[in-house]
């Protein structure tokens, strides 16, 4: 797995878990590596807050980054702004180098997967939100894929099994899956543990880290788990009233934690 | 005929004022006993029957004044009613941006197209004593369709926030993603309708027919009129609550897919810039 690229235009590392020895631990050959997703002094705000304030950062193909930070840090709005499912007021992503608006909304959120905090499954089968995404673009998916998908999130047979007789981690692993189904090249993810219980939570943990790893996917992670941010993340950038006031190896983290 | 009409308010005003009074007093007994239940409908209620009376004087003085004029004028009075309609319904979705324009455009075309077909077929006389009475019915039952719409879709979107945003982050058109909504809020105005339709003559006879009758049309007649004025309203409510469920659906998205209806968020609240 690659891993950490500093930030260019980011605001110097302010926290003292984040000395600059730290930033140093950084591997050599990350200047080999492609850059997935890049902000530049990406911002939002509505009427009368800030919800994200001039970030700028790089995530490596192959890359997990974990953005961690106080409740109403700007975690998720961060998240929601990299797949254009809120608009920035400020700033910019690139993906693969390409500015976002210059790809159709709906291009961008097939190559941006997202998972979210609660699975928010469509009502019938689970082989039917699996095929979703693809449908959207007029693909059928076959059995052998559903199938395979459904292997994979350890959930096997489990195609006509009505979504409503789903367990919430059960669920979760449909939701993954559909998400895969749509072979992102980027999987974001919205503390997608935080509405388990603890076991539930690391199984879905340890699977979503098997995926991104056999499939070497870039992945931007939302926790406020710092413990689980060092489990899965290269890197974590620390947000503190829509600010990046740090980003640190995950080592940093672990430290600090 | 400003001698007609100070006659028509000489005699009969004063009997129905009369009976306007006795109306009046019933809908504050109820009142009081609703109050006794600690449901306070006073002033609204106060108000609405004011409001509702003057309204209604002023229209039959207008009505007496235009009794003779050409269907043209009636047209453009049914054209003011649907306007009147669009700022009634449009109360419904506050904070939608257009609210006023889309629900005109909705109630003028389902009232329109309606009123177009019957007075085609003959089925409506371009008189305007038959004419404005007749497109006023329609017209206020396209206005409660066009609401009873927006409400539901309205209910329904912030209600399904989550499941809407899931199918966005998959890359469906936001049309998919609110599908099952704008069925919803389609079949929540004609409900209302459809029922209306199914207890005709069972458990009303409504005022079109009794007035036939009165003024000696067959019976028959009067009842098969009466059975095409409620099925016009049923395709009027139709019209205005499909198209205006379809043009508030388009502005729920900004033009890259977001959502913007949401809980306690006005449509389309404004973004504000970001200070350095």
């Amino acid at each position: 797995m690659s891993h950490a690229t500093p930030i260019k235009s980011a605001p110097v590392i302010e926290c003292a878990e984040c000395a600059p020895e730290e930033a140093d631990r950084r591997p050599t050959d990350w200047t080999a590596q492609a850059i997935a997703v890049e902000t530049k002094n990406l911002s939002r705000a509505v009427v009368d807050k800030v919800l994200v304030r001039d970030i700028s950062v790089q995530v490596q193909k192959g890359e997990v980054l974990a953005v961690v930070g106080p409740s109403g840090a700007g975690k998720s709005s961060f998240l929601r702004l990299l797949n254009r499912l809120d608009e920035a007021t400020g700033g910019t992503v690139l993906l693969g180098g390409e500015d976002y608006r210059a790809i159709a909304p709906r291009e961008l959120r097939r190559r941006i997967g997202m998972v979210m905090q609660m699975a928010y499954l469509f009502p019938g089968t689970v082989a039917g939100n699996i095929a979703f995404g693809p449908r959207q673009r007029h693909e059928t998916m076959s059995q052998e894929h559903i199938k395979a998908l459904l292997d994979r999130v350890a959930l096997p047979g489990y195609q006509d099994r009505d979504v409503s007789t789903l367990s919430g981690g059960e669920a979760q692993r449909v939701s993954l899956a559909r998400t895969l189904a749509n072979s992102p090249e980027v999987l974001l993810l919205d503390e997608p543990t935080s509405a388990l219980d603890e076991a539930t939570a690391r199984e879905i943990e340890e699977l979503v880290l098997g995926v991104i790893r056999e499939r070497q996917m870039t992945c931007v992670i939302v926790t406020h788990n710092m413990q689980q941010a060092a489990r899965i993340a290269d890197r974590t950038m620390y947000l503190e009233a829509g600010k990046l006031v740090a980003i640190v190896p995950t080592n940093g983290v672990s430290h600090a934690g | 005929m400003l001698a007609d009409l100070m006659h028509t308010l000489s005699s009969d005003v004063r009997m129905g004022m009369a009976q306007a009074a006795g109306a009046v007093i019933l809908c504050l007994t109820v009142v009081l006993i609703c109050r006794r239940f600690a449901v306070h409908v006073e002033r609204e209620t106060v108000l609405s029957l004011l409001r509702g009376l003057v309204q209604m004087v002023f229209v039959g003085m207008v009505l007496a004044l235009l009794l003779h004029r050409n269907a043209l004028v009636g047209m453009l009075i049914l054209l003011a009613m649907s306007f009147a309609a669009a700022v009634t319904a449009s109360r419904r979705a506050q904070g939608l941006k257009d609210a006023l324009l889309l629900c005109f455009y909705a109630i003028a075309a389902g009232a329109g197209v309606v009123i177009a077909g019957m007075l085609a077929t003959g089925a409506l006389k371009p008189d305007i004593a038959i004419l404005v009475p007749v497109g006023s019915m329609i017209i206020a039952n396209a206005m409660n369709a066009c609401a009873q719409s927006i409400e539901r879709f309205n209910a329904d979107v912030t209600a399904h926030v989550g499941q809407i945003e899931a199918g966005l982050a998959l890359g469906a058109e936001p049309a998919v993603t609110v599908a099952p909504y704008v069925q919803s809020a389609v079949y929540a105005s004609l409900l209302p309708r459809l029922d209306m339709l199914k207890s005709l003559g069972l458990v009303w006879i409504p005022g079109v027919m009794a007035g036939m009758m009165v003024s000696g049309a067959s019976p028959i007649y009067a009842g098969i009129y009466q059975f095409i004025l409620v099925a016009m309203i049923l395709a009027a409510s139709g019209i205005a609550g499909l198209i205006v469920t379809v043009l508030i659906r388009r502005r729920a998205f900004s033009p890259a897919a977001q959502l913007t209806l949401r809980p306690g968020e006005p449509h389309n609240s404004k973004l504000a810039p970001v200070k350095a």
